[in-house]
């Protein structure tokens, strides 16, 4: 099993506690599970220069990153919807928000209403929310 | 035995032989080492092995070293686990779900 540089790991580690406070979400309380994914950015950024989410299924990692950066963390889900379905960034008891989310999105279907406990912050491209 | 012995570890090779060549019910959950929401959901489907010994079959295949079996069935958000019956997919099970979930889409199809 290949780890992550150092560099990578602390540049992550700096941006995921950035973030929890930018837009009021918190790590999960089960500690391996923000690990693994923090060590999943880092690896991503070590192979591809770009913390792709390493909670998806890519075909090609490499023709992703050319297609769209939708994955690249904060994936445009988290910045439209404050949805982390990677749960790197949820509410305190572990939950991903999917109060903005379509009612048809899968995030309502597998976690029900979550609602946001800090609504003022978070959501920063919200505006291109049914712009595309 | 405990339900992680119960696991079998399915690849692209092996996908035919051990899941749609089955008999029955086959569950297969489709993860990768570094997503948070798969170590979750990984002792749910060890325990649901170990419910269902003899039942169902419980397996698990790596996204990241096997492309060809999730290209196949379409799958983008892991954990996905995939439900099959006879060798044809029943069912599909999406995200870190409880496990009460999972068990709700077996009993469906067992009989």
């Amino acid at each position: 099993m290949s780890e992550p540089s150092e560099k990578s790991l602390e540049r992550m580690r700096v941006y995921t506690q950035k973030y929890w406070e930018k837009t009021g979400t918190s790590p999960h309380p089960e500690k391996t599970v923000t690990d693994a994914v923090v060590t999943g950015l880092a690896l991503h950024i070590d192979e591809l220069g770009r913390p792709l989410c390493p909670c998806n299924f890519y075909p090609d990692k490499k023709a992703e990153l050319e297609r769209s950066r939708e994955w690249v963390c904060a994936c445009d889900e988290m910045k439209r919807y404050k949805y982390c379905h990677c749960l790197l960034f949820v509410t305190p008891d572990g939950l991903p928000i999917t109060e903005y989310l379509p009612e048809d999105h899968e995030g309502r279907q597998i976690y029900g209403l979550v609602r946001d406990p800090t609504p003022g912050q978070g959501r920063e491209a919200r505006h291109k929310v049914g712009a595309e | 035995m405990a339900g992680t012995d119960l696991l079998v570890k399915v690849t692209d090779d092996t996908f035919a032989e051990e899941i749609e060549q089955h008999e029955g019910l086959a569950l297969i959950d489709l993860w990768a080492t570094w997503c948070g929401p798969c170590q979750m959901i990984a002792p749910i489907v060890a325990q649901i092995a170990e419910d269902y010994q003899g039942r169902v079959k419980v397996a698990k295949l790596d996204v990241d070293h096997n492309q060809k079996t999730p290209m196949q069935f379409g799958v983008q958000s892991i954990p996905t686990l995939l439900l099959f019956k006879d060798g044809s997919l029943v069912d599909k099970v999406v995200g870190a779900v409880p496990k009460q979930h999972v068990v709700e889409k077996i009993e469906q199809h067992l009989g």
